[in-house]
């Protein structure tokens, strides 16, 4: 008994010891909203993603990102999914020079690698619609070069090799990588303009990321981004525009633009109407992508209560090719925690 | 007559505490940092970039730990007014999408001014703010030539 005691003792004290020895600086974090919105004369409650986001520094110069999300899913038998959204592994080699290595988003655009699940940090409720339209690769898998603020200009770039589109999480569907090369700059505080390319080959048979069928013939995608972020103490602005060309042997290359401009002023401390306006337009022959051409308008309020609580009142107007017109009212309450 | 004067100190002690937090809000500070990582001098425009977060590195390779007063704190407040050019909303929510973004690390807060000179002292790469008048015998960073802001 007592020398059972005594190994005890020495494994709690040893727990202790290796405790100290590998100190980590862990966080937890999450972000969650709740909605309301009005729509064809019905009233709906409900929530969306809850979002959890795991940051840990290894070393001094290796750190580790994760983000796991639980979200509704009909389909699923307890009627949600778990999804792991980032895993990355980050080396800092040298002053603002990184390499990083896992599940990231895909430095595509502004609002994809700044707000993604964080609905907290987003200035409308929702994100632009051509996030559900699948035009633009949300998260990359692969390896990833990445430089902030470098000069007087605040140079970055993002330099990305991945899997491509259709691929799993843990193996590339063909031998074809995704590239992915962002630039941008931030010449005055709250400002950030930036430009961003994207090359893939999907192959016939793929099934990417928000299809439900298999892409019929290969597809050659190469996107172009342009966007102009400044959120200063007053005015907020936002644009962004996209075009994405497509090419197929058999009807050659089709181009779809998707651009949205949003637009806030700052009346009080907490207080920021805004609105957006968003248009996609696919080229008429357009195989890859669900053609689906649409408008959109949104007016809203935005009142933070602190940074971790805000409330959003939204209305909204589309126009869709497929579904028609629509006519929305949305509150949101979004917290961080 | 008990009850008047009970008044009487009570708001005294109120204007007191409010004069005691409004001039520590206008004291000047001093940036204070590691024998390891800062150089001796720097701009204020490099000082706010580091502090935002911008810098990951020394040049001599140590990493940049950013040690702040807790933002509620009068000195906390003077500092997000001063070097941040923000409200203590707008830094904490800086550093929660820098975190978010994972672009870089958030700063480490402390309540009391000995514990984060005790934490200067101790981290290499680190870099702080305190008031003038508190500083001991830390290594202080000039800022435009100057000793304090």
């Amino acid at each position: 008994m007592f020398k059972f005691l005594l190994v005890f003792i020495c494994l709690l004290i040893l727990c202790g010891f290796t405790g100290e020895l590998f100190a980590q600086n862990t966080q937890i974090k999450g972000f969650i909203d709740g909605i309301t919105t009005y729509q064809k004369g019905q009233v709906s409650f409900g929530f969306e993603e809850q979002d959890l986001f795991i940051t840990s520094q290894i070393t001094d110069r290796i750190s580790f990102l994760g983000e796991t999300v639980f979200k509704f899913s009909p389909s699923s038998p307890t009627d949600f999914d778990v999804s792991i959204e980032r895993v990355v592994f980050k080396y800092n080699y040298a002053g603002n020079h990184s390499l990083l290595f896992g599940k990231q988003h895909t430095p595509i655009d502004y609002w994809n690698d700044t707000y993604h699940h964080g609905r907290v940090f987003y200035p409308t409720i929702y994100r632009p619609l051509l996030f559900d339209a699948n035009i633009i690769p949300l998260h990359t898998t692969g390896v990833r070069l990445q430089g902030d603020n470098l000069g007087d200009i605040k140079f970055g770039y993002d330099f990305m090799v991945g899997n491509g589109l259709g691929s799993t999480d843990v193996q590339d569907n063909d031998k074809f990588k995704s590239v992915t090369v962002a630039i941008h700059i931030k010449p005055a505080d709250g400002l950030q303009i930036g430009t961003y390319f994207y090359s893939d080959v999907i192959s016939k048979g793929a099934i990417p990321h928000g299809f439900t069928l298999p892409v019929k013939y290969q597809v050659n995608q190469n996107l172009l981004t342009g966007s102009i972020a400044y959120f200063g103490k007053r005015y907020e602005l936002l644009a962004e525009s996209t075009f994405a060309y497509n090419h197929t042997d058999s009807i050659g290359t089709k181009q779809t633009n998707a651009s949205y401009i949003y637009g806030g002023i700052r009346v009080t401390d907490k207080l920021v109407p805004y609105a957006k306006v968003e248009r996609i337009n696919y080229q008429v022959g357009e195989m890859y992508y669900v053609k689906d051409n649409v408008t959109s308008f949104i007016a809203g309020i935005r009142y933070e209560i602190s940074y971790l609580a805000v409330i959003k009142l939204e209305y909204e107007y589309d126009k869709k090719e497929i579904e028609g017109q629509i006519n929305k009212v949305t509150a949101q309450f979004a917290i961080g925690f | 007559m008990k009850a008047f004067l009970f008044k009487i100190v009570f708001i005294n002690l109120i204007v007191f505490t409010a004069y005691l937090s409004v001039k520590a809000q206008d004291m000047p500070l001093t940036i204070i940092a590691n024998s390891k990582g800062a150089p001796s001098e720097l701009t204020l425009g490099q000082l706010r970039a580091v502090l935002k977060g911008e810098k990951l590195r020394w040049d001599d390779g140590n990493k940049v730990t950013i040690a702040l007063m807790k933002t509620n704190t009068p000195i906390g407040m003077n500092t997000c007014k001063r070097l941040y050019n923000m409200t203590s909303n707008e830094l904490n929510k800086l550093f929660l999408a820098l975190v978010f973004q994972g672009k870089g690390e958030a700063p480490t807060f402390f309540n009391s001014v000995s514990e984060l000179q005790t934490f200067i002292n101790q981290t290499p790469g680190s870099i702080g703010i305190i008031e003038s008048n508190t500083t001991n015998n830390e290594r202080v960073i000039n800022v435009d030539g100057k000793k304090s802001i």
